[in-house]
């Protein structure tokens, strides 16, 4: 069985393509009874469009998907960089407890500081802050200087670690004042709704940045999943590798829970699902895993909207239903020692 | 007249967790000469390898390459110059053949011409030439230290730092990749637990026991019948390139 099963250029341009039509239904699915033509000059602003429907689109609807498109290629990005980093398959921002970090640190943000300043760059900055804070816990518990860095150990330090942040939320919303709790356990669940177009700067910014800076580095990327004494011995500076690529990875993950919540198992599944297409060289792996991410969740998002419409379900309901096979996939799979 | 050395070890220390793995190391490798690190198992071989191909930094002594201390040298130009087999378990999942032969040449900056032409080469050499498109994690145990060995190959360093070589290769592979190395002139330290093996390549020895250098020469001055005794204890000697033991150990 060869290791690249599909043309690079292909795969990807297909998936661009596919994005473009997820986009698309995500911003134009449950609008009014209005013709295509109507919706398309509504999308591009033309004069005489109908003005209810381009205030739907343009300050509901495009910053919903977007936002959801920036966090699931994020997530997906920050999987891949934790996969490769750690060589462990199950690595990912959700199940080593960074989104747990991440929330906890927005929730007491939420509930206790002033609206205006949450509302500003702060509260990306403290999930952040939470999600670094979380993933180094999980890592010093995980590390033993003997056996170093086991993989199912490191796992199951992630899901103390984020079981005891989601309890720090849970406290939090008990003692806070009802009205800031609703609006944080509704955010919690996982949700863009919502969103205004200045809540996409940061990961508008954070993401290009570290997408770039990660394709630049993807040689050394690669080179650690041969093994970190071999990595070593090629020239890559390993310790320096991991430190810088951690902390962007904490803080696509922060900004990804700033921006709709915990959002769980993308940053797991997607990087396998690309892997699988595509190989695991990050040249190749990290675009389609951004493309793929974005896909994702901006199906799973329109998929919440419409299946109880006018109801909206969270976004973590249908994501952990979606993943829960891949997911055991995979576990089967690190159980063969694959 | 003897060249001037490679590289120069002087009263290398190694500490870990309170305990010094080695300690007082010093030798000197000349250029063109196939060195065998022999001991015992923790006598130190792959701690000093380690430090050599730098996964780790001394604790104290010295290491120079080319004249010059290895710290000051940047690490993809010290990498180009000084390339390593590892023992290290690894999953090659998604990779293939190819590209796992083509990470070996990241020190070097290549046109993509080049790195085609040295990965063709040395999946030949390895005896997978078939294979490059192959998915690495299928490889047996044998086969992923070809793999490696063909990184190595086509990266070609000055100096070639080899730990436990003939590792789960069977014979032929043995004698094929130790000997392709050696034709190549290039230098080599290479930790050996076959004597044999070891008898048949090396130029000379050098015998670790405890984090210490025991002795350096010649396998057959190195390995006498009292250290055979002492360091390995097994009672035997060392006649014309065949290890002889005597009796039940």
């Amino acid at each position: 069985m060869t290791a690249r099963r599909g043309k690079p250029v292909l795969l990807l341009v297909l998936a661009g393509l596919a994005l473009l039509l997820a986009g698309l239904a995500g911003v134009y699915w449950g609008t009014a009874e209005l013709s295509w033509g109507a919706r398309l000059e509504a999308l591009l602003r033309l004069p005489g469009a109908e003005r209810h429907l381009m205030l739907i689109i343009w300050e509901w609807r495009l910053p919903r998907v977007l936002m959801v498109a920036l966090v699931g290629a994020a997530l997906a990005l920050s999987g891949v960089l934790m996969q490769a980093l750690l060589r462990n398959p199950l690595a990912d921002p959700y199940l080593l407890g960074l989104s747990s970090g991440a929330s906890a640190v927005a929730t007491a943000a939420i509930v206790w500081l002033p609206a205006a300043f949450v509302a500003s760059i702060g509260l990306p900055l403290l999930a952040f802050a939470g999600a670094m804070l979380a993933f180094l816990v999980t890592l010093g518990l995980a590390f033993s200087p003997a056996r170093g860095l086991d993989r199912l150990v490191l796992i199951l330090a992630g899901i103390a670690v984020s079981l005891f942040f989601q309890s720090v939320s849970a406290f939090f919303l008990h003692i806070a004042d009802p009205h800031a709790t609703r609006a944080a356990l509704q955010w919690l669940m996982g949700s863009a709704a919502g969103t205004v177009w200045r809540d996409l700067l940061p990961l508008a910014v954070a993401l290009p940045l570290v997408a770039l800076v990660s394709l630049r580095f993807s040689p050394m990327l690669d080179a650690v999943l041969l093994g970190d004494e071999r990595a070593a011995a090629l020239g890559v500076p390993v310790s320096w590798l991991r430190s810088g690529f951690f902390t962007a990875a904490a803080l696509l993950t922060g900004l990804s829970v700033a921006g709709a919540g915990i959002v769980g198992f993308v940053g797991l599944i997607v990087p396998h699902m690309a892997r699988l297409l595509i190989g695991a060289t990050h040249r190749r792996l990290i675009p389609l895993a951004l493309l793929l991410g974005a896909i994702v969740l901006v199906l799973v998002d329109l998929l919440c909207r419409i299946v109880l419409a006018p109801q909206e379900l969270p976004l973590g309901v249908l994501l952990a239903l979606f993943a829960a096979p891949p997911f055991i996939l995979i576990l089967r799979r690190v159980r063969h020692g694959i | 007249m003897a060249s001037e050395p490679l590289l120069t070890v002087d009263d290398l220390l190694l500490r870990k967790e309170g305990k010094a793995l080695l300690q007082g190391v010093g030798f000197a490798l000349r250029p063109g000469r196939f060195y065998g690190l022999i001991g015992p198992n923790g006598a130190g071989k792959s701690s000093l390898l380690r430090l050599l191909y730098r996964a780790e930094r001394a604790s104290g002594g010295s290491i120079r390459f080319a004249g010059r201390d290895i710290g000051t040298i940047g690490r993809r130009a010290y990498a180009a110059r000084v390339g390593a087999l590892v023992q290290e378990p690894v999953s090659l999942a998604g990779l293939s053949l190819g590209e796992v032969i083509r990470l070996g040449l990241l020190p070097l900056r290549l046109a993509p011409a080049d790195a085609a032409a040295r990965t063709a080469a040395a999946l030949a050499t390895i005896g997978l030439a078939d294979r490059a498109d192959d998915d690495a994690a299928r490889l047996s145990g044998g086969e992923q230290q070809r793999l490696f060995f063909g990184q190595l190959l086509a990266l070609d360093p000055e100096l070639y730092l080899l730990d436990e070589p003939h590792n789960h290769l069977d014979l032929h592979f043995q004698y094929r990749l130790l000997d392709a190395i050696r034709r190549r002139g290039r230098t080599v330290l290479a930790s050996f637990h076959d004597i044999t093996l070891a008898a048949r390549y090396c130029d000379e020895a050098l015998l670790l026991d405890h984090g210490r250098l025991l002795e350096q020469g010649p396998l057959e001055t190195v390995l006498t019948p009292q250290r055979l005794a002492a360091v390995y204890r097994i009672d035997g000697h060392f006649d014309a390139g065949v290890l002889r033991v005597h009796g039940p150990v």
